[in-house]
């Protein structure tokens, strides 16, 4: 699990949607700035700056071989992230089921108590 | 609007009146008997609720598998309607888990009349500040896409590994 400020970097990255579009890009492949802009309507300076937030979120990391330069994709941070939501989802899932059983048995001794105020024969007829 | 930030929505509905639901929320003797994971426990002493708007709720979570866990729950209450909604931000802090920090979270809860005697809850929780970038509607539906793509190109990028 990372700690806060990594999760921060990348929520603010995922915010935005040509960022998620290049990483659903680079989730078939691995691919360069070239390869990444042509689908895109913005210039390769700018997907530069793109990935150059991804970069520093974790979400992506930068290759050189030889004159290729590509970006590639990093799972692992999106997951961290995904574990947060996940955690508190387990959390209310779990919270919220005691709570149905609380308020079944509250009302159930609110029952039991009415009968015992509205019908007070109900004792007398059980000493019988 | 706050519905585009990011949040874990949740909806439900409970066999129980409106107020009686509201009040398994702001009763400390309520929220006690059902608060927290399965096993974990609320010190009745610990328990300090002043529930109004601007007021607070203040609890202690102990872990039931490591008692050294104790969670400290401070509410900041910004709106609360009798009976219809709680909403404020909810500090998170003291013996946490191994890995995670404290932190702060905004939460709503609203309760809804579902009819016959029943209650629907929407609960909404943000994520901390510092976490939430300005983000625009169906943010959560394409983050949970994208995890479902990138797991699969993970794994496919293992098996690669494998064979390679």
């Amino acid at each position: 699990m990372a700690g806060t400020d990594q999760l921060s970097a990348v929520f603010s990255a995922l915010a935005d949607p040509t960022r998620r579009a290049i990483l659903v890009e680079l989730a078939e492949h691995d691919a360069t700035v070239t390869e990444l802009t042509a689908p895109l309507p913005i210039s390769m300076p700018a997907v530069s700056r793109h990935l150059k937030v991804l970069e520093r979120a974790a979400l992506i990391s930068r290759t050189r071989s030889g004159k290729w330069r590509g970006s590639r994709l990093q799972g692992a941070p999106l997951r961290d992230a995904a574990d947060w939501i996940d955690r508190y989802r387990r959390f209310w899932d779990s919270s919220l089921t005691r709570l149905d059983a609380h308020l079944a048995a509250v009302q159930a001794a609110e029952r039991a108590t009415d009968r015992m105020a509205n019908d007070p024969k109900v004792p007398d007829n059980q000493e019988l | 609007m706050e519905t585009e930030t990011l949040q874990l929505a949740i909806s439900r509905v409970f066999d129980a009146p409106r107020e009686l639901v509201y009040r398994a929320f702001t009763d400390p003797d309520h929220l006690a008997q059902w608060w927290g994971l399965t096993g974990n426990s609320l010190p009745r002493e610990e328990i300090d609720f002043d529930v109004r708007p601007g007021g607070y709720q203040r609890w202690t979570e102990v872990s039931a598998n490591e008692p050294d866990l104790r969670i400290h729950i401070y509410v900041n209450l910004t709106d609360v309607t009798d009976g219809e909604l709680l909403e404020g931000v909810m500090h998170v802090g003291g013996q946490l888990q191994e890995g995670i920090e404290p932190f702060a979270t905004r939460f709503r809860v609203e309760f809804h009349d579902e009819g016959e005697g029943r209650t629907r809850l929407e609960i909404r929780q943000w994520l901390p500040p510092h976490l939430a970038g300005p983000s625009e509607q169906g943010w959560l539906e394409a983050f949970t896409k994208l995890d479902a793509t990138l797991t699969s190109a993970q794994v496919a990028a293992d098996r690669e590994g494998v064979v390679a």
